[in-house]
């Protein structure tokens, strides 16, 4: 399939539709760089270039995480890798935008939609074995020109089924890019989904991400996203709980150096009850790194037998770096179990001297003091295959991030 | 091989050294007492490196080279030894990982290669055997949710493994039962050899039923006041620190 380019008009107006930092969600990010890419390309032309050959950040992927991956590049589907998913059960099929609605009601989706992405169903059905995940290999190349890409996923299961799902941002070039993307995934009565998200994108690089999930009945989500790279990332995570019995655990990391901005914005609302959700996010911060945790849930009316409970915990390696933490509860149930808590802090300078004094250096130490903090979140991520490729990648990026932070 | 002349150390305002001498040599063990506050604790986290404390006077050598040039991690390798008196809890660092780590820093130093995970593990599993414990302690955090006596022995687990030439050890008798002290001590009895030194830093004379010092000194108020040998332990506890006190201040 070629790439379609997308309408000037549409994606003027897609643009200027933007929220500004004035708006109460968007007051800590703030989007004009993207406002800037988008107008830029415009001039350009904002043709839809061809991803070209994999770059090997992507190939690394695909060997090191054993899945069926599915290859989106610069926002257009991969027909063979389309093709090669077979999986009893499990269905990938191009969604006509004449038959599709916009699922998520956002300024960021209007532009998504503006960008003409392939659209993408996943359909899951009783009869998948689960054999390997599904990989969204999502990859974009900006070597030639500014560009913008998008990508839009429906992920439906239905009653009783179970599936597991990667989602993997990377992009590689020069010149300024912005991804957009927006999942949906709809969970049927005792379906259950385990869906990782890994963000590892250029520096320069701009993202930002919508995952809208529905809760059928007795049906859980698992989920954990991992965001190592980029410039400037946006996610937004909202989940709604309109069936009882349904329960949400999210969490994530977010490793920060110089120049980078990420901002991890999750909502939960809960409508019925008994249902649980927990979340926990956890940072770590370098130079002039600036990152964001907004954690909101909304308990409503008659949601008796909610338990939702929120934690953030960030790690600053620097005096630059800033965090924006900010846990929201609103209850208006009676019933209800809800704890939030939140903690920024250095690294342990006790437990750093116990360690140089067993002979490791000092760097040593703060690189084996941060993997530990961050290793309570892979060691909660779902998809236990993966654990150990993201622990290494980790490592690495904290290598990184922890050499850069002055003392 | 630790020469300490005239040492003086400072913490904010607060001087805590007045001007401390001592001499340890390979193959001595001596054992260092003193009431609460009288600076032992100073005086072990100085020769580890701490960077809380400063020097304000004195000298520390070891093997030769000015001691408080050295990093603690250069301290480490060169031998030197801390068992802490409050082992830090460390989540999510495993404490096979970092007996490994340590050893390896160690041998990486001395330009050997690194050990091998059998070999690792053959010698970590024989160590544990001399202490008692259980070797479901190598995948648990390092020291994380372990009691007083596990912390000690997991402290001594460290220094049987790095096999230190000198090792310093503050208070390692408290807090345990008598069961956990007999194995405590039967560890630090079986590092003893003539080319290692050990300290033991102890408010009471108790450890030393188990490990006979070669030399005993009493510290009092940032100085060496008295030194003698094991005898020296035992008058103490009949009389009390105030004897010290008086006497020194006579």
């Amino acid at each position: 399939m070629n790439a379609a380019t997308p309408s000037p008009d549409a994606l003027r107006a897609a643009i200027a539709g933007l929220p500004t930092t004035h708006h109460e969600d968007w007051k800590y990010t703030d989007l004009s760089f993207i406002t800037d890419i988008g107008n830029q390309w415009l001039d350009q032309g904002a043709s839809v270039r061809s991803v070209g050959e994999l770059p090997d950040a992507a190939k690394k992927i695909q060997k090191k995480i054993d899945a069926d991956w599915l290859i989106i590049g610069n926002g257009v589907v991969d027909d063979e890798s389309l093709a090669a998913i077979d999986q009893p059960g499990i269905a990938v099929t191009r969604i006509d935008p004449a038959n599709d609605e916009q699922a998520i009601d956002s300024p960021l989706a209007d532009l998504n939609t503006a960008l003409l992405p392939d659209r993408l169903l996943i359909h899951v059905s009783v009869d998948a074995k689960q054999a390997r995940p599904i990989g969204l290999l999502i990859v974009d190349n900006a070597d030639s020109a500014t560009s913008m890409s998008a990508a839009r996923v429906k992920i439906e299961l239905d009653a009783g089924s179970h599936t597991s799902i990667i989602e993997f941002h990377t992009s590689s070039g020069d010149e300024d890019h912005y991804a957009n993307s927006i999942v949906s995934v709809k969970l049927g009565d005792h379906s259950s989904i385990d869906y990782v998200r890994i963000q590892d994108r250029d520096r320069r690089h701009c993202q930002t991400g919508h995952l809208a999930v529905s809760m059928g009945r007795d049906s859980r989500f698992d989920h954990c996203v991992f965001d190592l790279g980029g410039h400037l990332i946006r996610n937004d995570v909202h989940i709604d709980i309109a069936k009882p019995g349904a329960s949400a655990s999210f969490n994530g990391i977010y490793l920060a150096g110089n120049a980078q901005h990420i901002d991890n914005h999750t909502r939960v609302d809960h409508r019925v009850g008994p249902a649980d959700s927990r979340q926990e996010y956890r940072g770590i911060l370098s130079g002039n790194a600036r990152c964001v945790w907004n954690g909101k849930a909304v308990v409503h009316v008659g949601a008796d037998g909610t338990d939702a409970e929120q934690a953030n915990h960030n790690l600053l390696l620097s005096e630059k770096a800033e965090i924006n933490a900010k846990p929201e509860l609103e209850i208006y149930a009676e019933d209800v179990k809800c704890s939030h808590g939140t903690t920024i802090g250095q690294l342990d300078e006790a437990a750093l001297f116990y360690l140089q004094t067993r002979g490791l250096s000092r760097q040593q130490a703060k690189e084996i003091l941060t993997r530990a903090f961050a290793q309570a979140i892979v060691s909660k991520s779902p998809i236990a295959s993966m654990r150990e490729a993201l622990a290494e990648m980790i490592s690495t990026k904290l290598t990184d991030i922890v050499e850069g932070a002055p003392e | 091989m630790l020469e300490i002349k005239n040492l003086k150390v400072v913490i904010g305002d607060t001087e805590i050294l007045r001007g401390l001498s001592l001499s340890v040599n390979a193959g001595e063990v001596h054992a260092i007492m003193g009431p609460n506050g009288s600076g032992k604790s100073t005086l072990a986290l100085v020769i580890a490196g701490h960077t809380d404390y400063k020097v304000s006077g004195g000298t520390v050598r070891y093997k030769g080279q000015n001691l408080l040039d050295l990093e603690p991690e250069e301290r480490a390798r060169e031998g030197i030894f801390l068992g802490f008196q409050y082992p830090v809890e460390i989540p999510g660092v495993n404490n096979a990982y970092l007996l490994k780590a340590a050893v390896n820093a160690k041998r990486k130093y001395q330009g050997l290669d690194e050990i091998d995970a059998f070999e690792f593990l053959k010698l970590a599993k024989e160590k544990m055997a001399l202490l008692d414990m259980d070797t479901k302690f190598l995948n648990r955090g390092v020291n994380e949710g372990f009691s007083g006596g596990e912390k000690k022995r997991n402290e001594i687990l460290q220094m049987a493994m790095l096999e230190p030439s000198l090792a310093i050890l503050d208070e390692t008798d408290s807090g345990l039962d008598i069961d956990a002290l007999r194995a405590v001590a039967k560890g630090i009895n079986a590092l003893r050899s003539p080319d290692r030194a050990i300290i033991l830093v102890t408010h009471y004379q108790r450890l030393l039923d188990y490990i006979t010092p070669d030399y005993v000194h009493v510290l009092s108020e940032g100085r060496i006041v008295r030194s003698g040998d094991e005898s020296l332990a035992l008058q103490l506890e009949e009389k009390g620190y105030d004897w010290i006190r008086e006497a020194a201040s006579a």
